[in-house]
C-alpha cells in the first residue's frame, strides 16, 4: 500500500508553542474587545480610578501632598499599574485549567501555555497602560511639583523581566493546584488583598524606617520589582538589596513552579 | 479469557506505538487528598479506592492501518482514545505518536461564543498546529463542506447546535493530518451530513491515513476498519481482524432477544 500523505510542514516544537501561545492570546483580547464598547479603556479605567481614589484620600484628607513623594499621582501610577499586572495574571491562573476545560481535553499543546497566555495577555494590557504614566507626568509639567523622568527609567526593562518570571512562577504553582484544592482560589484572593498593602505601592520602601521591617519587605519580591519601575520618576526609591533579592526569589520560585507543574500535570489532566 | 499476541506490525514503522500503559482514576473523587499524593511519583501501588483504568494495554499501529476499538460502556475505549491523541498522560508505561493528529474528540471544545465563525476557525485551525496561510487556502472548502457559507461573519453562539458540529467536524477534518482519531461523534448531525462525514473518512483512509476509530456501531466499524482492539475490564483481551473481534465481542457480551 502506498501512503500518499505527504509531510506538510516542518515546523519546530518551539515554533508551534509560539504560534499557540500567540493565538490564544490575541483570542482573549479580540474577545475582550469585541465584547465591550470601551475595549483599551477597560484595561486602564480600573488602575486609573484607584489612583484616583489614593491620590484623593492621602493628599487631599491626609494632607500628605506636602511629603517626600511629589507628584503623589505619578508616584501612585508607577506602583499600581505593574501591581494590576501581577494581581489580575495570579488572580486569572487560579481558573487557568478550569476555564479551558474543553480546550484541553480537545488539544495536545504543551500545557504550560495555559498559564503562560494569560501572563503575556495581562502583559500586553500593562505594556498599553504605559502611557497613562507619561500622560500624567505631563500634566504635573503645568504644576509646582512637576515629575522628572531620569535615565533610571531603563530599569523598568529588568523589572519587566522580573516580575514576568516571579508571576510565571507563581501561576506555575498556582493553576494545577487549584484543580485539587478548590480552596485555594479563595486563598489566593485573600493573599493578594494582603499582599496589596505589604508591597510598597502606596507608599515606598524607604518609608518602612523599622530596619526588621525594612529587610522583611524586602524579602517581598514585589518590592524590588516596584523600586526599579519606581526610579523612573523618583530615583531615591531605587534598593539594590531589594532588587537583588526579588531577582533571587523571582527564579527560585519560577524553579519551585516548574518543577510543581511538571509532577502534577498528569493528575490535573485526569481530573479535567 | 486469554490474552493473544497482539503485535503484528513491524514496531520500528509504527505511527502509533502503546506500550504496557496503565492508567487509573480515583473511585471517589470528593476523597480529601494531601499535598504527598500529590506530588508522590507517577509509578507507585494504587491505593484502595483507585482503581486501573487501564492496565498492561499494548500495541503498535502501522501508517495506513484502520483500527476500531470495541467494549462496553467504561472498560476504557473513550480512555485509550485520550491517551493516543496525548491529551491525558498515562501512569505507567509509554504512548508513542508519531505524527500528527486530527483529534475528533470534543470538537466543539475549541469554539467561542462571542468569536465569528471566521475567527473561530483560524483559532482552531491554527491550535492544531495549522499556519494561517494554509487556512486561508483552506478556508472555502471547510465552510462549503459545513454548509454555512451564509454564517461565516455570525457570532458562533447563534448557530444551531447542528451547524456547531457540522463546522467543527469540516475544520479538524481538513487538518491533514496523517492520524485521524474519531469518538462516536459521527452520531450526530443529520443523515445527510453523516454520509458526508463518512466519505471524508473514506477518502482520508483511501490516502493513506491512519484511522483509530472508537464505536458501538457494529456496522461503522465493520465499514471502516480493518483491525479491533477489544477492551474488557480495563486489558486489551483481543487484537485482531475486525470481524474476529466484533464476533468474539458478541459472544462474550450477547445481545438480548
Amino acid at each position: 500500500m502506498t501512503v500518499a500523505v505527504t509531510t506538510r510542514r516542518a515546523s519546530t516544537p518551539f515554533s508551534r508553542y509560539r504560534q499557540a501561545l500567540w493565538l490564544l492570546t490575541a483570542r482573549d483580547l479580540k474577545v475582550r474587545y469585541t465584547t465591550s464598547f470601551l475595549g483599551y479603556f477597560w484595561s486602564i479605567v480600573d488602575p486609573l480610578i484607584m489612583s484616583l481614589i489614593y491620590y484623593f484620600v492621602f493628599t487631599v484628607i491626609f494632607h500628605r501632598g506636602d511629603a517626600v513623594h511629589q507628584p503623589y499621582i505619578v508616584f501612585l501610577l508607577t506602583g499600581l499599574l505593574p501591581w494590576m499586572w501581577f494581581t489580575g495574571s495570579v488572580g486569572d491562573t487560579t481558573r487557568a485549567f478550569l476555564r479551558e476545560q474543553k480546550l484541553i481535553r480537545s488539544t495536545r499543546i504543551p500545557r504550560t501555555i495555559w498559564v503562560l497566555r494569560l501572563v503575556l495577555s495581562k502583559g500586553i494590557e500593562f505594556i498599553a497602560s504605559v502611557p497613562v504614566v507619561a500622560l500624567f507626568a505631563l500634566l504635573t509639567l503645568a504644576t509646582k511639583t512637576p515629575a522628572h523622568v531620569s535615565w533610571d527609567a531603563l530599569l523598568s526593562i529588568p523589572a519587566f523581566v522580573i516580575e514576568a518570571v516571579l508571576i510565571v512562577g507563581i501561576g506555575l504553582i498556582v493553576a494545577p493546584l487549584v484543580v485539587f484544592f478548590r480552596d485555594l482560589e479563595r486563598a489566593v484572593k485573600l493573599a493578594l488583598r494582603f499582599l496589596f498593602y505589604a508591597s510598597p505601592i502606596v507608599y515606598g520602601l524607604n518609608e518602612l524606617t523599622n530596619p526588621t521591617l525594612h529587610v522583611l519587605a524586602a524579602f517581598n519580591p514585589l518590592s524590588g520589582i516596584f523600586s526599579m519601575y519606581r526610579a523612573s520618576f523618583f530615583p531615591a526609591e531605587l534598593d539594590w538589596f531589594a532588587v537583588w533579592v526579588s531577582a533571587a526569589m523571582s527564579v527560585v520560585i519560577l524553579g519551585i513552579g516548574i518543577l510543581v507543574f511538571k509532577n502534577s500535570v498528569h493528575r490535573v489532566l485526569k481530573e479535567l | 479469557m486469554t490474552t493473544e499476541a497482539p503485535v503484528k506490525v513491524q514496531t520500528t514503522d509504527a505511527v502509533i506505538r502503546v506500550t504496557d500503559v496503565g492508567i487509573r482514576f480515583q473511585r471517589n473523587r470528593r476523597r480529601r487528598r494531601s499535598f504527598k499524593d500529590l506530588f508522590a511519583g507517577r509509578v507507585r501501588r494504587a491505593k484502595p479506592d483507585e482503581f486501573w483504568a487501564l492496565r498492561n494495554v499494548r500495541f503498535a499501529v502501522a501508517p495506513g492501518e484502520a483500527i476500531g476499538v470495541v467494549g462496553r460502556n467504561g472498560q476504557g475505549k473513550s480512555t485509550l482514545l485520550k491517551l493516543v491523541a496525548e491529551v491525558m498522560l498515562p501512569d505507567e508505561g509509554r504512548v508513542e505518536v508519531n505524527g500528527g493528529v486530527a483529534p475528533l474528540i470534543e470538537i466543539t471544545g475549541g469554539f467561542v461564543d462571542d468569536l465569528t465563525v471566521r475567527d473561530n476557525v483560524y483559532l482552531t485551525a491554527g491550535l492544531h498546529g495549522m499556519r494561517r496561510e494554509e487556512i486561508t487556502e483552506r478556508f472555502d472548502e471547510i465552510i462549503d463542506f459545513a454548509e454555512i457559507s451564509d454564517f461565516v461573519d455570525t457570532p458562533y453562539k447563534h448557530l444551531s447546535s447542528g451547524m456547531r458540529v457540522r463546522i467543527a467536524f469540516a475544520v479538524i477534518s481538513r487538518l491533514e493530518e496523517p492520524i485521524l482519531l474519531v469518538d462516536e461523534v459521527l452520531a450526530v448531525g443529520d443523515r445527510a451530513f453523516r454520509e458526508k462525514c463518512y466519505k471524508r473518512i473514506d477518502e482520508m483512509l483511501a490516502s493513506g491515513r491512519t484511522l483509530f476509530f472508537v464505536s458501538h456501531s457494529e456496522k461503522d466499524l465493520r465499514r471502516f476498519c480493518t483491525r479491533g482492539l477489544y477492551l474488557d475490564r480495563g486489558k486489551l483481551v483481543l487484537d485482531g481482524p475486525i470481524n474476529d473481534v466484533i464476533d468474539r465481542y458478541n459472544k462474550d457480551y450477547p445481545a438480548e432477544q
